[in-house]
């Protein structure tokens, strides 16, 4: 078999699972902070977090997949390791900046919306 | 398959198609909160716009599905002929048409979101939309 073949046959699920799991834990535990955003509306809450979660599964997805193409040739194992090692590092980092961009954005809506709702309440 | 060029069709167009249906069914199940939302309880009206807009996004996608299809090899020096280039070209379309699909979505959540927040403002006044009410002593 074609190494540069076997390496995407490896590349592209492991990823993949990567990709979906960080996506789902997103989902499971950002619908606390968007209820303290959206003044515990449930049924709001859960429709945006679907829809941001297929949003989020549709852009990972497209990005790991623009990954496999134009890989220069493999000739032996220790070159497919390495090959792997730089794309897998590559992916791992960019889904880490989404990730924290995500907490960052959560956290400033909420304590945006927090001050506001002080500053209503006040007389 | 020998010809390769057929494969990858074969391979494109079903990934394509339920990519997109996957995105729509989700987009638009959920899109009927918004639309709720924005015709004040309606609900005939606002499945109605929910349906069309659906249509809409159906459209507009597999359209650009075929439309970045083709691909090139027929005549061209190096010919498509290895199950490597097979993967890698539907990697780079599929991939390419995954991103698309999302930034789709994300601006149709950005309209539902604009919808929302002018619907609101017309029912409260035009003043700034009070988030929680007041309380009253």
């Amino acid at each position: 078999m074609n190494l540069n073949l076997l390496s995407y046959l490896l590349f592209f699920p492991a990823m993949l699972a990567i990709a979906v799991y960080v996506a789902q834990v997103c989902h499971r535990h950002g619908r606390i902070w968007m209820l303290r955003i959206f003044h515990d509306d449930a049924a709001f809450v859960d429709a945006v977090n679907n829809i941001l979660l297929v949003g989020c599964y549709v852009v990972n997805l497209g990005y790991i997949a623009l990954c496999v193409a134009h890989w220069e040739p493999i000739a032996g194992v220790d070159e497919m390791i390495g090959a792997l090692r730089t794309r897998i590092a590559t992916i791992l980092f960019t889904l880490a900046a989404l990730h924290y961009q995500n907490i960052a954005v959560l956290l400033i809506w909420s304590r945006i919306v927090h001050r506001r709702t002080l500053n209503t309440q006040q007389p | 398959m020998t010809n390769k060029i057929i494969l990858t069709y074969a391979v494109y167009l079903p990934v394509a198609f339920a990519l997109t249906l996957y995105v729509a069914r989700t987009l638009f199940r959920n899109g009927r909160v918004f639309m709720l939302d924005i015709f004040k309880g309606k609900t005939d009206i606002a499945d109605a716009t929910n349906t069309l807009f659906e249509t809409g996004f159906y459209l507009l996608n597999i359209g650009f599905a075929l439309r970045i299809m083709e691909v090139e090899g027929y005549w061209s020096e190096n010919p498509f002929d290895t199950n490597q280039e097979v993967v890698e070209t539907l990697a780079s379309k599929l991939g390419g048409f995954a991103i698309y699909l999302g930034v789709m979505l994300f601006l149709n959540l950005f309209l539902f979101f604009r919808g929302r927040k002018k619907a609101r403002a017309a029912q409260f006044g035009n003043t700034a939309v009070p988030l929680v009410t007041a309380p009253t002593h």
